[in-house]
């Protein structure tokens, strides 16, 4: 059910509340919506998905498995994205980054590839 | 069938023509088959260079073209619109993958990164996330 028709069929915020799902990998229950009125693609304290939608062919997947985040990516906009990878299927999928997610495992994500670079990076000096 | 004239008569007297360059079967399954210009850069890619397997990126803008579909190297997709590389994520055996998005339709693929990708590009997309004083900023606060 999509925010809108939401909006139509309650017509209160507090609708929006009861809409949960519950993660795949840690188990918490997580609102659909988050604060700001969007609709979440992650839970916001593992971050791991469930892939639901087929990126490919557009619409419905019926893979369903978990996804991991593997990756930040930054949109030209400045804002970040969180890059999935499905364990069973390897598809790949972006969603925007929640002001609630773990600040904490999102910037461990992010700097990753700095801590295991292929080439050291002393050689660059300051960065 | 026309027959090779023999080395006693005729034959030998003709002058030998240097063979004339071609360039169009290259493009189609010779030996430079793999090369490619770039769509972010326009630089001319050669297919193959020293640690590098099956290039599908430009190694200085890190630039590629959607033809894949679900599997690397398929040549599937029909969208073949520009990929950009969109962030870097590191496989547990430590080696760094490319993510790439295509403008046109935004899909996304990873691909290994090549021997001679350049470096400072690659550093660059490293660094994208922790450069955002939005949630770098954010984040560091809260640590
Ligand atoms: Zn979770
Ligand atoms: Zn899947
Ligand atoms: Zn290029
Ligand atoms: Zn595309």
């Amino acid at each position: 059910m999509s925010h809108d028709e939401h909006a139509r069929q309650g017509g209160l915020s507090n609708t929006l509340k009861v809409d949960t799902f519950t993660c795949v990998w840690c188990g918490l229950t997580v609102s659909t919506f988050a604060a700001e009125g969007i609709r979440r693609e992650h839970c916001p304290s593992c971050l791991h998905s469930r892939h639901v939608t087929d990126h490919v062919e557009g619409g419905p997947s019926d893979c369903g498995a978990r996804m991991t985040p593997i990756a930040i990516a930054v949109l030209r906009t400045g804002d970040w994205r969180v890059v999935h990878r499905c364990v069973r299927c390897d598809e790949l999928t972006s969603d925007p980054v929640c002001a609630d997610d773990n600040q904490l495992i999102l910037m461990r994500i992010a700097v990753r590839p700095l801590a295991q670079p292929p080439f050291p990076l002393e050689a660059f000096g300051t960065l | 069938m026309p027959r090779r004239t023999s080395a006693r008569d005729g034959g030998r007297s003709r002058p030998r023509r240097p063979q004339r360059h071609k360039d169009v079967p290259y493009r189609y399954g010779g030996h430079r088959e793999r090369d490619f210009r770039c769509v972010g850069c326009r630089l001319d890619v050669p297919g193959q260079a020293p640690g590098t397997a099956h290039r599908n990126h430009c190694p200085h803008c890190l630039a590629s073209l959607h033809v894949d579909d679900r599997v690397p190297g398929d040549r599937a997709a029909s969208c073949r619109g520009r990929m950009e590389a969109f962030g870097l994520s590191v496989r547990p055996d430590g080696e760094w993958m490319l993510i790439h998005r295509c403008l046109a339709c935004e899909e996304l693929s990873a691909n290994r990164i090549a021997g001679d990708d350049n470096v400072l590009a690659l550093v660059r997309l490293a660094l994208a996330p922790l450069r955002d004083p939005g949630v770098a900023g954010r984040v560091l606060l809260t640590l």
